[in-house]
């Protein structure tokens, strides 16, 4: 039975920073209609940033954020304006390559500066455990479940209440009649992949203290992302953060009751029965 | 049934003196270089293949890894944990392929999946398949599978390495291009061109989509799945994480695109043109600097896309179309109707 609450507390905090993941590529999907299949590879960008930044001075990834979120914003911000822009307009599948062709681009360009082998960024918190009765919590995992729902809670107000928020909802629903009402469409594209991107390098921070990083982790986590975002039904807020909870407890349940190679295989075995038997995602709600 | 194009590509000198010319290249070429013909052409014959789902009717499959890792380990796992001769194999993978090929056409078209979901769903049987290849022992799991040493006896599905290799990849390749182009000029190209541009609109008129979507998903993983068995062969070393990851299909997809979707000879180019590329500078610069041919392959493929979304092979033409069309210039209407698309 210890088992089972430590595999699911362990998958609910995992889960939250998989929905905080892919709330970035969310709201890029709505606005945009882009699926960035270099997703996880921005992940390994903002991963490998905190690692030269702890190597140089020996920061804490928590505090590296401050720096990679702006600079990953600012990379967002290039690369939608050069590469993604001139792709509007054309088809689904070409936007999907480009963004392989980048995820290429940039798994082997960390493979250039930092090499292949795994490498670890330590924190001041790393080691600390909460013990709640037979469950044993890792610090890190926990500030995690926490900083991803404050965050989640964040963007949803902002994008309730805000100007900007109202702008990115307005474009979601009909660009078109956005652009009439005086939104300035291409501009709210531009931040909200931005904003994707700063969002990623919270998460890769989060996720980061004891975790083992390679340059070739991208593609996983590309897919763990899309597998969220598609259980959330694609631009549901809150059917997003379900989904990353569903994929971190069953891939937690997946290797502890299942053997390791094969207990991963649940979340996609999930994946692919929620896509054919639910395809509009967890959300009860039609969004 | 066949139009008479297919016929005419057929008999057509130009096909026949490039197979021929390329035949006769181990007889001038070095053992790397031949090494790096004989992978490009694994990947014509892949990226081909993979075109008359994801080019033809439209369907952005990503589980070829699927079917590759069906003829490529499942084939090696019997020669090598049952004795099973490797020809017996090879048609063993193929069927499997096919009905594993079928079964995915047989979801697609029973969930009604968008293109979206099916590009999703794909890649996840893709994922699955590679850990399934590294949790099950008898098909070589995380260690892979040694294949005996190539003497070349025939009869053992062995080629003698390097030449022999290198024209039976010819061969296969020849085989697939053609069979592109035979389907691209019969009923089942209209179909799943049909099927392709609009598929509520094809139903509407009559077009079995089931059944030609299938079809198409079937042939493709069979052919798939016997240059997965060839590919292994020449290997020597069934490699999961080569053979049997999405990361191949991910390639393959990307060579298509290059060269031109939906096109008979547009994925062949595509892959003549970046396998040699990142191979050569995997040679010249990949022991210097690990990761540098592939970020270099990158930037091709995204300037690629950037500048001429729709592939090399229209650009080609289009140059090719307008050079003949100063020369003649009463005679463009022919070349604008051109064929394929």
């Amino acid at each position: 039975m210890s088992e089972l609450w430590q595999a699911l507390a362990q998958g609910v905090l995992i889960g939250s920073t998989y929905g905080l993941l892919a709330l970035g590529m969310g709201l890029v999907y709505g606005v945009s209609g882009i699926v960035n299949f270099a997703h996880g590879d921005f992940i390994s960008l903002a991963m490998f940033m905190c690692l030269a930044l702890f190597s140089a001075f020996s920061l804490d990834p928590y505090v590296s954020a401050l720096i990679t979120i702006p600079v990953m914003m600012a990379i967002g911000a290039l690369v939608y304006r050069l590469l993604l822009r001139p792709m509007i307009g054309y088809k689904f599948l070409m936007v999907v390559q480009l963004t392989l062709g980048l995820s290429l681009v940039l798994q082997n360009g960390i493979l250039m500066i930092f090499g292949g082998q795994p490498a670890r960024t330590p924190s001041v918190v790393e080691s600390k455990l909460i013990i709640l009765g037979e469950v044993v919590l890792r610090l890190p995992h926990l500030i995690a479940c926490v900083v991803a729902f404050v965050m989640a809670i964040g963007l949803y107000i902002m994008l309730r209440s805000t100007d900007f928020g109202r702008s990115i909802r307005a474009v979601h629903q009909n660009a078109h009649a956005a652009a009439l009402m005086g939104v300035d469409v291409g501009r709210v594209q531009v931040m909200t992949f931005a904003m994707g991107l700063g969002i990623l390098a919270v998460a890769a921070a989060l996720l980061l203290p004891g975790t083992p990083i390679q340059p070739s982790q991208g593609l996983q986590y590309t897919v763990i992302t899309l597998l969220v975002v598609v259980l959330g039904g694609m631009t549901n807020f809150v059917g997003i953060m379900l989904g990353g909870l569903v994929i971190g407890i069953s891939e937690a349940l997946g290797t502890v009751y299942v053997s390791d190679t094969l207990g991963r295989l649940v979340p996609y075995a999930i994946f692919v029965l929620i896509m054919l038997f639910r395809p509009q995602g967890l959300s009860w709600r039609a969004s | 049934m066949i139009k008479d194009d297919f016929f005419k590509t057929l008999g057509s000198p130009w096909l026949w003196g490039i197979v021929v010319l390329a035949a006769l290249s181990p007889l001038v070429l070095t053992s790397y270089h031949m090494h790096i013909l004989t992978i490009a052409l694994v990947y014509v014959a892949l990226a081909s293949a993979w075109n008359i789902v994801g080019g033809m009717s439209g369907q952005i499959s990503l589980a070829h890894s699927l079917f590759i890792g069906t003829g490529a380990m499942l084939s090696s796992a019997l020669l090598v944990k049952l004795g099973i001769n490797m020809w017996a194999g090879l048609v063993i993978s193929a069927v499997v392929a096919g009905m594993l090929g079928a079964i995915i056409a047989w979801i697609d078209f029973r969930f009604q999946l968008g293109h979206l979901s099916f590009v999703l769903i794909t890649l996840a049987f893709g994922e699955m398949a590679g850990i399934v290849v590294e949790g099950w022992d008898f098909l070589g799991g995380a260690s892979g599978l040694l294949l005996p040493r190539d003497v070349g006896n025939i009869l053992q599905f062995q080629f003698g390495g390097g030449r022999g290799a290198f024209w039976v990849m010819l061969g296969l390749a020849t085989f697939i291009v053609l069979v592109n182009v035979a389907i691209l000029n019969s009923p089942l190209g209209y179909y799943l061109r049909t099927i392709r541009d609009n598929e509520r609109a094809a139903q509407a008129i009559g077009v079995n989509v089931l059944r030609h979507k299938t079809i198409a998903m079937v042939i493709s993983a069979v052919l798939t799945s016997i240059v997965g068995t060839a590919y292994v062969r020449y290997l020597t070393f069934a490699d999961p994480y080569l053979l049997a990851s999405p990361v191949i299909t991910i390639e393959i997809v990307l060579f298509a695109t290059v060269g031109g979707l939906g096109r008979a000879y547009g994925p062949a180019l595509g892959a003549l043109l970046l396998v040699p590329l990142g191979e050569l500078l995997r040679g010249k610069l990949g022991g210097a600097v690990p990761g540098l041919h592939y970020f270099i392959y990158g930037i091709v493929v995204i300037v690629v896309i950037l500048a001429t979304p729709s592939g090399l092979l229209p650009l080609l033409e289009k140059i090719i179309w307008r050079r003949r069309a100063k020369g003649l210039s009463h005679d463009g209407e022919q070349f604008g109707g051109r064929r394929g698309q």
